[in-house]
């Protein structure tokens, strides 16, 4: 009876170990051949996948993978080549260190030359594909300039207007929105969630990269002058003092939130919120359901964008002619980047399909806008060039040091200090003054 | 005798395998991107000792270092103070408390809730305007103006000294317990007929006795307390805000090499980190050795 049961036993172990190789053999046959890989950091892909296995016949393997570890994780496989994808996205974060890497194909050769269409997306979507050599290494079919959210109900109170336009005007300086901002104090109400709304304007009108040609940390007047209008916000009480991310940021989207100061406790409410294109859907729509509807998007005092996903065939993958099929029907694909755009709402960068689609959208959350043109006429309004592999970090450093000036705890000189000794030590190839 | 000795070697084969490819392997790697500027794609130049150099004069990691004792010392203070405490309240031989195994996991569980859970949550209990702590703290009028705990360093440093002595006191306490019921209790009779007092009887027979336990608590709790670095990641920033005050030694190890791509000095850090734990180790060892030779000859 034992000898039976060790029998079975084993031979139940064998079949799992046989079929398991068989399995994978297959597996690793059919991967060379007609699977597609594609790696990407969210789920937005799927449905481009669906469209086009339909259409190719082509099955497609798509991992995804956290975007934490998104860059430690696929830059061995890009390395080594194990295991590799065919094509994989790129976040504007490490766009511009892996375009310059060479881990995507180059674009600009035969029989892509893509530099053909160049004119057909927004210009610096276009540019930031691009290697230190000119050569385009990926492309994106969307679009992410940004605006300021403002609550209607709101601005017609304090304003006396609820017309984006005329908003806008009232931001187009730095001086006007804390025109604004002082009015609706006068109200009761809180300008910004906190300080760091306005650090995309602190690039203002002449904005210049992080790090120029011959490698210096470029601190531009205006990028000095955003560290006084940040700690203006707070001391002149203009925001709610809910960071970014944070739950009373979110709460204050949709209702009063309260906030301590000297000593009392008053609730208020937030006018606007500094978000890009996908803020719209992915953080508004998200979290403000009462106020539906009472939203509209303006410009602010300079263009700026924020985010943005990237995508290219890998330079080694032996699928080259699938895996260029599906980057040009998620950036090229007329039929399909109209059906996407519809359905949602993704600004695209394309200006075949833009061109068509632009007049007809009317977003209901935001009381009817089309914040469709807005957004694209932002997008154009931007200055291709002064994205670097720095930005991400040197942000990161400053707007730390920049804080440390607004709560009072550094002068600005120390803050200012404080941030090139970081730049330097986080870069040491950097000349820092 | 001969076949014996070769199927001993394919036993051990399987460990060895996973330990030199998975442990030594990448130490002995770390070790030479340590002496290049590696940037994390292939290319690097040897550079000799000029990462060693620089970790020496980086006022940085000397300042992680600080903080990352600072930040431990004062919990370790705390746990090991709570953990005795409880063990003592537990091991009164008049008081005999009962539901011991009930109280032991569940000073236990906030161990097992994962780090980032932890520092969701003290993020949310300690935020500056909308915190549950400032909330209380207001409405019994021990402050008038709520205080930005993870804002100031000295505040920061502490709240995360004591979110770990919250994490860590229940493991402490077990292996204190776990000491304390060691100890025969023929030595708290005689005492007690002796008319030593609790405080007597924890001082002379508890304590001398727990030493080697203590010891071992403290070894473990240093070599974790030195790599601290989830808990400062997820509760600022991750670059050790504010003003620097979290950041601890494998934070800026961490932000060196996968943040900022400097393989090659991050390397550099990790050995710096690593002689540190091993000069600390040595000294505690050491401590420990001459105690119990002191001992020995004080008892001959």
């Amino acid at each position: 009876m034992r000898k039976l049961v060790s029998l079975l036993t084993v031979g139940a172990l064998s079949v799992g170990v046989l079929s398991g190789c068989s399995d994978s053999e297959g597996g690793a046959s059919e991967s060379k051949d007609d699977v597609l890989k594609v790696w990407s950091f969210t789920d937005e892909l799927k449905e481009p996948i669906k469209t086009y296995e339909e259409k190719n016949g082509v099955k497609v393997e798509l991992t995804i993978v956290p975007i934490a570890d998104y860059p430690t994780k696929l830059k061995p496989a890009l390395e080594s080549g194990v295991g590799a994808p065919d094509v994989f996205t790129g976040e504007i974060a490490f766009l511009k260190q892996w375009v310059d890497a060479g881990y995507w194909e180059n674009l600009s050769d035969e029989p892509y030359s893509v530099d053909e269409i160049a004119d057909n997306y927004v210009p610096y979507v276009f540019d930031l594909g691009k290697d230190k050599d000119g050569n385009v290494r990926a492309l994106s079919w969307q679009t992410t300039p940004g605006g300021v959210y403002y609550k209607r109900s709101l601005a017609k109170e304090v304003l006396g207007t609820d017309d984006p336009t005329e908003i806008g005007d009232m931001m187009s300086s730095m001086d006007g929105v804390f025109e604004v901002a002082e009015k609706m104090k006068q109200k009761g109400y809180k300008m910004f969630p906190d300080e760091g709304s306005i650090r995309w304007f602190s690039q203002g009108a002449n904005p210049e990269a992080w790090v120029n040609d011959k490698n210096e940390l470029v601190l531009t007047e205006d990028k000095i002058n955003y560290m006084d209008y940040a700690k203006e916000l707070r001391e002149k009480q203009y925001t709610a003092l809910a960071p970014e991310w944070s739950p009373s940021w979110f709460e204050g989207m949709d209702k009063p939130i309260k906030v301590k100061e000297n000593g009392k406790e008053t609730e208020t409410q937030v006018f606007s919120y500094v978000l890009p294109t996908w803020g719209l859907h992915s953080v508004l729509k998200e979290n403000a359901k009462d106020t539906a509807g009472d939203w509209a998007v303006t410009s602010g005092p300079s263009p700026y964008f924020w985010g943005g996903t990237w995508l290219g065939v890998y330079k080694d993958s032996k699928n080259k002619e699938a895996a260029y099929d599906f980057v040009k029907l998620m950036t090229q694909d007329e039929e399909f980047l109209t059906d996407w755009a519809q359905e949602t709402g993704d600004v695209l960068a394309f200006n075949p399909v833009t061109d068509k689609i632009k007049d007809d959208f009317s977003e209901e959350f935001l009381g009817g806008q089309n914040n469709y043109e807005f957004f694209l006429d932002e997008a154009d309004e931007i200055t291709p060039g002064i994205v670097t592999k720095y930005d991400q970090q040197l942000d990161t450093l400053y707007g730390a040091s920049v804080l440390q000036y607004v709560e009072g705890k550094k002068s600005k000189e120390e803050a200012l200090e404080e941030f090139k000794k970081q730049a330097k030590n986080a870069y040491p190839d950097i000349v820092v003054d | 005798m001969k076949k014996l000795d070769r199927y001993g070697y394919l036993f051990i084969a399987p460990f060895w395998v996973v330990f030199l490819t998975f442990s030594i392997y990448p130490v002995l790697l770390t070790l030479y991107y340590s002496f290049t500027n590696y940037t994390g794609s292939p290319g690097e130049e040897v550079v000799g000792f000029a990462n060693y150099a620089r970790l020496l004069t980086d006022t940085y990691f000397i300042e992680a270092f600080f903080n990352t004792i600072k930040i431990w010392g004062i919990n370790f203070v705390l746990q090991i103070g709570v953990a005795l405490l409880l063990a003592l309240i537990f091991s009164d031989l008049r008081l005999k408390l009962k539901g011991l195994s009930f109280f032991r996991s569940f000073f236990y569980l906030p161990n097992l809730i994962t780090i980032s859970s932890v520092a969701l949550l003290f993020g949310i209990l300690l935020d500056w305007q909308h915190g549950s702590l400032n909330m209380v703290l207001m409405k019994i009028g021990l402050i008038s103006d709520p205080i930005n705990w993870l804002a100031e360093p000295v505040t920061a440093q502490l709240s995360v000294s004591l979110i770990l002595t919250w994490m860590w006191f229940g493991h402490s306490f077990i292996i204190v317990m776990a000491g304390v019921s060691g100890i025969s209790t023929d030595y708290f009779e005689a005492a007690h007929i002796d008319g030593a007092n609790r405080w007597q009887m924890f001082t002379k027979v508890t304590l001398p006795l727990l030493k080697p336990i203590l010891l071992y608590i403290m070894i473990t709790s240093l070599i974790g307390g030195l790599q601290l670095f989830d808990l400062p990641m997820l509760i600022t920033d991750g670059i050790g805000s504010p003003d620097g005050s979290l950041n601890t030694m494998v934070l800026y190890l961490y932000n060196q090499a996968f943040k900022y791509n400097n393989y090659g000095y991050a390397s550099a850090v990790a050995y710096g980190l690593f002689l540190i734990t091993l000069i600390f180790s040595a000294i505690v060892f050491k401590g420990m050795f001459r105690n119990e030779r002191t001992a020995q000859k004080k008892g001959a």
